[in-house]
């Protein structure tokens, strides 16, 4: 069975989105099952099209950061959850979190599990490694 | 047997397939490379081309994880050429 590895992401802001995606798309490159929990800020993280931005004042130069980025050929936050998808790593988005947040099932992109605390618990418990995003 | 290390010179010759992932930054080349191998048969040798100074720890560590052989490694400047044997 292949070794799994989780992460918690709870902030929404452009690091701590490519930051999960870096990671868990290197570990499912290497074999690994990755599994990836998004709740409270990070949780609108995984609705459609979502575009994140730099952290508090530094929003202001997410456009700088994007194309920086793009003329370095990092691939976008769109294009990395794309790949991730493809990959097979897994994203599950916190229930109490979409109540909280206002979110819709139908606001997140496709293939997003919801569940609780516990159900997340059961596969963390199991992996050699839990990361916590936030 | 003549004792002798297989050369990454040698290797040039046998290898199956060539993937580019010259001016992709980390974690593209490892991500390239999984896809790549996927396509590819067990036995067959993979020329990997990178130039992210990473990729030099990386590409190791992502053989020894997946238990792929690096056969082969040459740099040429910034350009790093690895060949892998597909387990």
């Amino acid at each position: 069975m292949a070794d799994k590895f989780c992460m918690v992401v709870s902030e929404g802001s452009l690091d701590k989105a490519l930051m999960p995606l870096i990671m868990g798309n290197t570990a499912a490159a290497m074999g690994m099952e990755v599994h990836v929990f998004y709740t409270f800020f990070g949780l609108k993280l995984l609705k459609k099209g979502m575009k994140p931005r730099l952290p508090g004042m530094m929003s202001l130069f997410t456009g700088i950061m994007v194309k920086k980025m793009k003329k370095l050929n990092i691939q976008d936050y769109q294009t990395m959850l794309k790949e991730a998808r493809e990959l097979g790593v897994k994203f599950y988005a916190c229930s109490t979190s979409m109540s909280m947040m206002g979110v819709k099932d139908t606001d997140l992109v496709d293939g997003v599990k919801v569940l609780g605390a516990s159900a997340f618990l059961n596969l963390a418990v199991d992996s050699k490694r839990t990361l916590f995003i936030g | 047997m003549h004792g002798y290390d297989i050369t990454a010179g040698e290797m040039l010759l046998d290898k199956d397939a060539t993937l580019d992932a010259k001016g992709l930054m980390c974690p593209m080349p490892i991500v390239q490379l999984a896809k790549k191998v996927r396509e590819m048969k067990s036995g067959q040798v993979l020329e990997l081309l990178a130039d992210d100074v990473g990729a030099k720890e990386d590409v190791p560590a992502w053989c020894s994880r997946t238990g792929n052989a690096l056969v082969g490694m040459e740099e040429e400047g910034k350009l790093i050429r690895f060949y892998i044997k597909l387990k």
